[in-house]
């Protein structure tokens, strides 16, 4: 099970960098930047899982002598930091589409090479 | 003490509460961000001024009450403190700087300028993975915001390619950083170090990633495009914040998380910071926008800084002092200089040299680039200094080379730029933006680095040898620049002459560095002399003078490799701008400075490799060369030779020192040229007689000193520009002189001593006269001179006496070197070299000739009708100088014994038996007072008898002749000395073709091509730039753990 969410937190990645590598359509890089944080979030998440274990909320303290068989919870807290930094930076890229777009009416990002060399 | 979290608490409260501010209190809104910058920066600064008291020890400040890692840790250390201070001072100045158009903008972009200096802050002083991961991000979409400042489509591309390349990094520092802790088990830095040294924990992978995302946040070249373009297009006070600010982060960034990679990377890091350094700076030899060119540099300078990373096994606890002193000019200079570009506003480095209408930013941003480079009294140079000989100690040479190979291909553009703020036409710059906030910072910046300079000089253990006074004295008349020429001449003359005798204590016992003081500064004061004849305020001359001759005393008191290098480059800067003032000057100076460069990066590395033997830093270590002798003494010599300009390295000499104002063409002519000579004889007197590791080289080196002899005279003798003529005529003495210590006997530099002096009086005395007629005439060409003997007699009498020195002809003290030399000559056996030497004394003769003949013989020409006597203030020192040529002649015995003494412990003393005036050696006898007497008494005979006969003659007026032709089309086609030698040309000029020039030419055109070809790749597409990084993952993941 691990294995599979794993594999589908890689595949999505690689799906995302094939897409900023391929789309020609600034949207779609953007779309494709937010697919391959996702395959990253979710390559953390099953770092931090185990099957069949509750989930990390505590009700009362643990004894420390045996070992509590939870999910370990700090792989999840940086997932959400990590979702709410994707949040930011993708709504900062498409403000930034907004104000090319302004520029040039146009989101083909051959039209955007005036800074080279 | 206050606790760092209150940076953080400063930061984010007021960021808050400048949401209550509408949009008719901005400024006020200003004020309040300004105080809380200067308050997060009080509390660095208290930090780093306990820390460098000793009253406080590291610390650990725990967030939410609990112990890491259940709650993130700061960590606030020596490193923290300085580095923190650093970016809140980058951070206040810049804002300062910025405080128009961030005030304006609204309050959001005050918000996002807070929170951008706390994010650094943060992750500089953080202990967690994770949290520094959440700060480099906050640091980034800060940063994305910033470029907003600026409402250009360029600054929304550069943005964009920024966003998308650091997103993608930050993925896999992400992938690394959950790797790291499920191996680790941990996200505490030292928890994770330690995790990886007690039991080798961390995956390989985790290691490789969390590396590679910090070495590309550093923009590492290639893979930078996306960084560079950010420079190139962002507010230069955003720029300056970047290079300064996140350079200086990303730099401690990677350093602290080395320890959890391991040390296997470290030959890896020193690889991608050689290429970044000598790739990045070859980029920007082909860069004319100034911020792009600023971005280049930057990422060299990081590229370096990566390097000592790398090298911090070799180094030890050199590594942090070294990379310090690095760091320090990178953040200071690059500041500076995008501050001072926001200023100019302008998208091409020529439009700088509007900066001549203010002398203090002009300092500055001279005092800038000299810092990048490396010059002393900057930090930088004495971290480059420390690391070249560590790593020559070390028997690095690799390192050696990739350092010393990157700076000068960065001296080749910063110096460039220099010579086009010196030197072109003044583009004004916007008076509106010469505003007081807006300077302040760039005057601050330039303060911390002499500051820094000074501290570093104060640290280092050689720091003692170096004198600040002089420095301070050069500073005061840069203040008093306004001053008239006749009151900062006098204050000069004083100054040189009240050097010479404090410094003539430390040599009383060493004849030969009393020989090279008194040329130098005695010789300094007489050329200062002929400056009463200057009119004006000279703006800057009097500084860049002193400095060079401050350079050159320097370098004869200095007893180690330490000082004699600082004095050596502090020299090599005064000449620099001495040379560059001529009218057209420009490329010369540009071309003097390069080889300078080179020739004392050339010393570097002979320095660093003498260090491979362990005898020490001082001078005398140079006698026990026991690893590679041959390539340190090879380097060393070829490194003075750069200033002595022997063939091969001689292309910059003509146009420096033909196109210099006329008093400065003897100072870098008789003098400076000294510097090398006397390089020179420190290095043979080095190596000794009989050194078997050095005899080939010196053989090489005699035979390069005779073919230089040969081509100078021979150019010497076709030019038609009298300094030009001088300056070849320089080049071919030196090339004598050159040869003369390559035999390495006693006669042989009783010869080389003797032509080096005659060398200094007579290249003084006619650089002095024709310069000075060269300016009255308003003509270089000697073919638009003549008939100048009645105007100028005094004038001519000089050149004549010193030609006749040059001739060797006797009975002046030119006969006495030649007499010594085919001596010297004949006893070593060098007959083929001596036949060349011969013949090209024989072509002096042609030059010598045509100088005194088309100057002051023939006809005089109509517009030089009203001419008459050049001023008496040039007079005067060349008289001084032809008396010294009389002792000299008179009494050579007097001269030559103290210096055959002086040598005798290194050659014997068996040359020359004395005789009374009679020098006797074993292939004949000499006798200078008796020559001199007799000559003279045959003269005076003949002019007598010449003078009864002329009273009888006619006196024939000018132009009582009978003219039968037409007008010629080129008047100077039919002047007598014109072409005069062309048959000679026809016959012998092939060579003289200069191979050497155009072998330069081509090399320069080589590297620029390399350059354009090279940065194609920064193509300006978003999508290359994404490839780039992953390619630069992928390539490094495969030579590093890949098994290849």
């Amino acid at each position: 099970m691990v294995q599979v969410i794993l594999i589908i937190g890689l595949m999505l990645m690689l799906l995302g960098i094939y897409g900023f590598m391929q789309s020609k359509n600034l949207l779609k890089i953007v779309i494709a930047f937010t697919l391959f944080n996702t395959g990253i979030n979710i390559i953390m998440v099953s770092v931090g899982y185990l099957a069949d274990a509750k989930a990390p909320i505590l009700d009362k303290l643990p004894d420390l002598n045996e070992i509590p068989n939870m999910v370990d919870p700090v792989p999840q807290a940086m997932v959400l930091t990590a979702i709410v930094i994707g949040l930011g930076v993708t709504a900062l890229m498409l403000s930034y589409v907004l104000k090319l777009h302004q520029e040039k009416r146009s989101l083909d990002i051959n039209n955007f090479k005036d800074l080279k060399w | 003490m206050v606790s760092p979290i209150y940076i953080i608490v400063i930061a984010l409260g007021i960021a808050f509460s400048l949401g209550f501010f509408g949009k008719s209190k901005l400024n006020f809104a200003g004020i309040l961000v300004f105080l809380g910058l200067l308050g997060m920066s009080f509390i660095s600064g208290q930090w780093l001024f306990a820390f460098l008291n000793d009253t406080e020890v590291n610390t650990l400040i725990f967030t939410a009450g609990f112990q890491p890692p259940y709650s993130i840790s700061l960590q606030m250390g020596l490193n923290e403190a300085v580095l923190t201070s650093m970016v809140n001072i980058a951070g206040l100045l810049g804002f300062v700087y910025l405080f128009r158009e961030l005030t304006t903008k609204g309050i959001h972009l005050l918000m996002v300028y807070l929170v951008f200096v706390m994010s650094m802050n943060v992750s500089l002083m953080t202990r967690d993975l994770f949290n520094l991961f959440v700060f480099l991000e906050i640091e980034t979409i800060a940063l994305a915001g910033l470029i907003l400042l600026i409402n250009r489509k360029e600054a929304f591309q550069a943005g964009m390619k920024y966003l998308i390349a650091s997103g993608i990094i930050s993925g896999f520092l992400l992938i690394g950083i959950i790797m790291a802790y499920q191996s680790g088990g941990s996200l505490n830095i030292d928890d994770l170090i330690l995790a990886n040294s007690s039991i080798g924990k961390i995956s390989a992978i985790a290691g490789f990633l969390i590396l590679v995302a910090f070495v590309l946040e550093l923009k590492p070249f290639p893979a930078n495009g996306w960084g560079i373009d950010v420079y190139t297009a962002a507010h230069p006070g955003i720029g300056s914040l970047v290079s300064a600010a996140v350079a200086t982060t990303g730099l401690y960034l990677l350093y602290k998380v080395l320890p959890i990679v391991g040390s296997q990377f470290n030959d890896y890091l020193v690889a991608i910071g050689a290429i970044s350094f000598i790739g990045s700076n070859l980029m920007g030899t082909r860069q004319d926008n100034p911020n792009r060119l600023l971005g280049y540099s930057s990422v060299g300078q990081v590229g370096l800084l990566t390097i000592i990373l790398g090298l911090a096994p070799s180094l030890g606890n050199q590594t942090l002092p070294i990379a310090f002193s690095i760091l320090v000019s990178h953040f200071a200079a690059k500041a500076g200089l995008f501050w001072i570009s926001g200023i100019i506003q302008s998208n091409h480095i020529k439009d700088w040299s509007g900066l001549r209408s203010s002398p203090t930013l002009m300092l500055l941003f001279g005092a800038f680039l000299l810092a990048l480079i490396g010059f002393p009294p900057f930090p930088s140079f004495y971290g480059k200094w420390e690391l070249l000989l560590t790593m020559g100690g070390n028997q690095q040479y690799t390192i050696v080379l990739i350092v010393l190979l990157g700076s000068f291909i960065e001296a080749i553009y910063l110096m460039k730029w220099l010579g086009y703020v010196i030197k072109i036409e003044r583009v004004e710059i916007p008076r509106e933006n010469l505003t007081l906030h807006k300077q302040i910072p760039i005057w601050i910046m330039g303060l911390v680095l002499f500051a820094m300079g000074f501290l570093m000089n104060r640290l280092n253990d050689y720091g003692a040898s170096i004198d600040y006074l002089p420095l301070v004295f050069i500073f005061l008349l840069f203040v008093l620049d306004f001053l008239p020429v006749s009151f900062k001449n006098t204050l000069s003359i004083g100054g040189l002459l009240f050097y010479f005798i404090h410094l003539w204590e430390m040599v009383t016992d060493d004849l030969i560095r009393q020989i090279f003081l008194v040329i130098f500064l005695i010789g300094g004061i007489l050329t200062f002399v002929a400056g009463y004849a200057q009119k004006g305020k000279r703006p800057g001359f009097y500084p860049t003078a002193l400095l060079m001759y401050l350079g050159l005393a320097g370098i004869i008191t200095a007893q180690g490799m330490f000082d004699f290098f600082y004095n050596w480059e502090l020299m090599t800067v005064g000449s620099y701008f001495l040379i560059i003032r001529g009218k057209r000057s420009m490329p010369h100076a540009y071309s003097y400075m390069l080889f300078s460069i080179g020739g004392a990066y050339l010393l570097l590395a002979g320095f660093a490799l003498a260090a491979a033997s362990g005898a020490g830093e001082g001078l005398q270590a140079l006698q026990s060369i026991s690893i590679l002798p041959e390539w340190v003494y090879g380097l060393l010599a070829v490194g003075f030779m750069s200033k002595t300009a022997s063939l091969g390295l001689h292309i910059w000499l003509p146009g420096a020192h033909g196109e210099a104002e006329s008093d400065v063409s003897p100072m870098v002519s008789a003098i400076l040229l000294k510097a090398g000579v006397f390089g020179l004889v420190v290095l043979f007197l080095s190596i000794g007689m009989y050194n078997p590791s050095a005899e080939r080289l010196l053989y090489v080196l005699g035979w390069v000193g005779a073919l230089t002899t040969l081509m100078g005279n021979m150019s010497a003798a076709f030019q038609e520009d009298a300094k030009r003529l001088l300056a070849y005529s320089s080049v071919a003495q030196l090339g004598y002189i050159l040869f003369a210590f390559t035999m390495m006997t006693q006669m042989a530099w009783l010869a080389g001593f003797t032509y080096t002096l005659n060398h200094f009086l007579f290249k003084a005395i006619l650089f002095l006269i024709i310069g000075a007629i060269v300016v009255k005439l308003g003509t270089h060409n000697m073919y638009q001179m003549g008939g100048m003997i009645k105007k100028m007699p005094f004038s001519f009498i000089a050149v004549l006496v010193s030609i006749i020195v040059i001739g060797g002809i006797p009975p002046l003290s030119g006969f006495a070197g030649k007499w010594l030399f085919y001596n010297a000559i004949l006893e070593k056996g060098w007959y083929f070299q001596g036949a060349l030497i011969f013949f090209s004394g024989i072509v002096a003769f042609l030059y010598l000739f045509k100088l005194i003949y088309s100057v002051f013989l023939g006809q005089l020409k109509d517009n030089h009708r009203h001419m008459n006597e050049i001023s008496a203030w040039v007079l005067i020192p060349s008289y001084l100088l032809i008396i010294g040529i009389m002792i000299f002649s008179a009494f050579p015995k007097e001269v030559l014994i103290p210096i055959s003494d002086a040598i005798a412990p290194y050659f014997g003393n068996d040359a020359l038996v004395w005789e009374g005036t009679k020098a006797v050696s074993h292939l004949g006898y000499w006798d200078g007072t008796t020559i001199a007497i007799v000559v003279g008494t045959a003269f005076m005979l003949i002019l007598a008898w010449l003078i009864v006969l002329s009273a009888k003659a006619q006196k024939v007026e000018q132009f009582n002749i009978v003219f039968a032709a037409e007008r010629p089309f080129r008047p100077e086609t039919t002047h007598v000395s014109y072409n005069i030698y062309a048959g000679f040309h026809k016959a012998i000029g092939f060579l003289v073709t200069p191979l050497v020039t155009t072998f330069w030419n081509r090399m320069a055109e080589w590297t620029l091509d390399l350059a354009g070809w090279g940065r194609r790749i920064y193509s300006g597409s978003i999508q290359n730039y994404t490839i780039h990084v992953l390619f630069y993952i992928v390539v490094f993941y495969l030579l590093s753990m890949g098994g290849y």
